[in-house]
């Protein structure tokens, strides 16, 4: 069997979420099928500059195969066709606009994949949002599996991506609170899906005390590890931590890891340490007394899993449906919504350690039992195998929806997608559900 | 088909705790607004109130400023033809000026009412504040005479029973009684209860003899209304001491 992965940006020093997904899974398929990855140039996922080179080449034993992307993106112009979208009454064609400014464009990528659809057994595309997933699984919908990365914002509820969340062969969910809202938003429950999500690559061993000798910090901490923006709920954070520790005596630190788009507070509980190794990284979840994660929006955050996986418990923000969801399922995690609940929570985590520790063993064993790779792996391999018994058998599969007509495209109807999205049923799924 | 999630795991249960966490959040809060209500009525509160930001300690002197500049100021006069043909303009239109003039007064006037009416306002919302605060401090202030008043006679009741009390504390000796006998509990054990009697009908009289000398009033101690050199405290009377604590105005401490 042979797989083509489909994303919009590759690298080994590409950190975005949804890129590093698609490089875990890429390189942990490869030791069961042929994996070849189907990417842009670009490395910038704001401009889509083609910074890195056209062609082929092996990345940690998998062949990335690289395509230029024919326009950057005009930052003006996507934030205006944005707001027109995700907030007024708008038509198909203004979807289709936004898409194409949103970018990356690449249409080579999509006539590779017109051409060559044959030499490949089915396509994993990842990130519903972007352009190559929309026209590349409108290209070869029959061969394609949609890993949507979709959190709850705005682009879930324009009206473009419906067909393509019908269309394609199989969805992998990364939660059930994300299967939730694609199903309600484009009725897809009929096409085969799986809540699969993500392993870590956590190392072996952890020095914590290295991590605190070397950047002498003493004080037991909570840490965020992310990009520090307002999006991320960062901003928040600041106010209520600052809060916490004018109002709650004691010694409790915030440590900050990941690059800042935002001022960090000056503050002396509060430690900004920028952009980390990894392996401090995972030293300093192993010195913490939990992970904090104050995203509004995740469809599945993996520095939580990484902590469930190092037994470190996690206090998350409870309006993230997402997040709200995994610790509840998993036992392994407190969740807060306004500024009481966070001093309450937090209080409780710094104060009791046995109950830290039985959040953190929770936490382990539940990514131990859905998020260790072999678990991902096998969820993906029975899906691939399901499809080729499928196609095998000589099912008959429904295809693409066509586009509308020149003139119905251009129909002012479709509502501002904040308002789909606003109206979408909401909160975690904790009811197990059993899909067979 | 792959594993499914399980819902509960350990024997912790996060539901639980959030539960727990949220109802002593409750609690704390006695009623449950949500963190946008309270902040909404936090709003409302200020805005029935006076916005200090909003007040400027500058109108008065802004406004005149304002109202100097408004004064229309002597038009400049030129001379020769271009003087005379304005004169001859400014004559012909000055009905038309007077008008606008007089209209200009009157935006004026409205203007000036309207600052005022702004100013009443602001001094009524500010004076009813301010009564409120003096109502309130005034409360406060009979709360505190109220409770200084019943300290300092709990005070001066507490300061008797303490000074009629030889012997309360063991081994330590009155004040006022160096070089006196020893009080009734430490009296020696083979002393006898007549001889006890004798020695305090004794000092009894000497007392009454020492007090007649010091020109007394001749008054039985019964007669007093309460104890020499203290002033009778009412709340005294409420702090009354238990039967061992009652003094003995026969310790010869008196």
């Amino acid at each position: 069997m042979k797989i083509a992965i489909v994303v919009q940006r590759y690298g080994l020093d590409i950190n975005g979420g949804a890129e590093l997904h698609a490089r875990y899974v890429a390189e942990h398929l490869s030791r069961h099928v042929e994996v070849e990855v189907l990417a842009t140039c670009a490395r910038n996922y704001i401009t889509w500059a083609n910074e890195l080179p056209e062609g082929v080449e092996e990345l940690n034993g998998v062949r990335v195969r690289r395509f230029p992307v024919s326009r950057q993106r005009a930052v003006k112009q996507f934030a205006r066709r944005s707001v027109r979208v995700l907030e007024q009454t708008h038509s198909l064609a203004d979807e289709l606009a936004w898409l194409d400014s949103e970018g990356p464009t690449s249409p080579a990528l999509i006539r590779h994949i017109s051409q060559n659809h044959d030499r490949y057994d089915y396509f994993i595309f990842f990130s519903f949002r972007y352009y190559h997933s929309y026209h590349g699984i409108r290209t070869a919908a029959s061969q394609s599996l949609l890993v949507p990365t979709a959190e709850r914002e705005g682009a879930v509820g324009l009206s473009l991506f419906g067909p393509v969340f019908r269309a394609a062969r199989a969805l992998m969910y990364n939660s059930f609170e994300e299967r939730a809202m694609i199903q309600a938003v484009s009725g897809n429950a009929e096409v085969p899906h799986v809540v699969v999500g993500i392993g870590s690559e956590v190392p072996e061993t952890t020095r914590p005390g290295r991590f605190r000798q070397h950047y002498g910090i003493e004080s037991p901490f909570v840490v965020y590890v992310g990009r520090i923006d307002e999006n991320k709920g960062c901003k928040e954070l600041f106010a209520y931590f600052q809060r916490y520790a004018s109002a709650v005596s004691g010694n409790l630190m915030l440590v900050l890891i990941g690059h800042s788009i935002l001022p960090i507070p000056d503050h002396p509980r509060i430690r900004h340490l920028g952009f980390v190794s990894d392996q401090d990284k995972f030293d300093a979840i192993a010195a913490s007394e939990a992970l904090i994660m104050p995203s509004y929006f995740e469809s599945l955050s993996m520095v939580a899993l990484e902590a469930w996986a190092m037994g470190k418990p996690v206090l998350a923000n409870g309006r993230c449906d997402v997040l709200r969801g995994q610790c509840i399922r998993s036992n392994g995690g407190l969740y807060y919504e306004n500024y009481r609940e966070f001093r309450e929570t937090l209080r409780l985590i710094e104060s009791s350690r046995p109950l830290a520790r039985a959040l953190g063993d929770n936490g382990r064993a539940y990514y131990l039992r859905h998020y260790d790779w072999p678990v991902v792996e096998r969820k993906y391999m029975d899906m691939l195998h399901q499809l080729q018994r499928a196609d095998r058998a000589g099912c008959t599969v429904p295809g693409v929806e066509p586009l509308p007509g020149w003139r119905e495209r251009r129909r002012v109807d479709c509502r501002p997608a904040n308002d789909v999205v606003r109206d979408l049923p909401s909160g975690a799924s904790v009811r197990t559900e059993r899909r067979s | 088909m792959p594993s499914e999630f399980t819902v509960r795991s350990g024997s912790v249960d996060v539901e639980q705790i959030m539960g727990r966490i949220r109802a002593r959040v409750r609690e704390k809060r006695g009623v449950d607004y949500t963190e946008d209500e309270i902040r909404e009525l936090a709003d409302v509160k200020i805005e029935a109130f006076l916005d200090p930001t909003r007040v400027r300690s500058d109108l008065l002197e802004h406004y005149l400023k304002h109202h100097k500049a408004a004064e229309p100021g002597a038009a400049p006069s030129r001379g020769g033809l271009t003087g005379k043909l304005v004169a001859g303009v400014r004559l012909l239109l000055s009905p038309l000026l007077k008008l606008v003039g007089k209209l200009s007064s009157i935006r004026h006037a409205l203007r000036e009412l309207r600052l005022n009416f702004v100013l009443i306002h602001n001094l009524v919302v500010e004076i009813t504040r301010l009564a409120i605060e003096v109502r309130n401090l005034k409360m406060r202030v009979e709360s505190l005479s109220s409770r200084l008043d019943f300290n300092e006679r709990r005070a001066r009741a507490l300061e008797n029973v303490v000074q009629y009390r030889p012997g309360a504390v063991p081994g330590a000796v009155p004040a006022r009684a160096t070089g006196a006998p020893a009080p009734e509990s430490r009296r020696e054990p083979d002393q006898t209860e007549g001889q006890a009697k004798g020695e305090a009908q004794r000092r009894r009289r000497r007392r009454r003899r020492g007090r007649g000398d010091a020109g007394g009033t001749g008054r039985l101690p019964s007669e007093s209304g309460g104890q020499d050199g203290v002033e009778s405290a009412p709340g005294a009377a409420q702090q009354a001491p238990t039967p061992a604590a009652v003094p003995d105005r026969d310790t010869p401490d008196q």
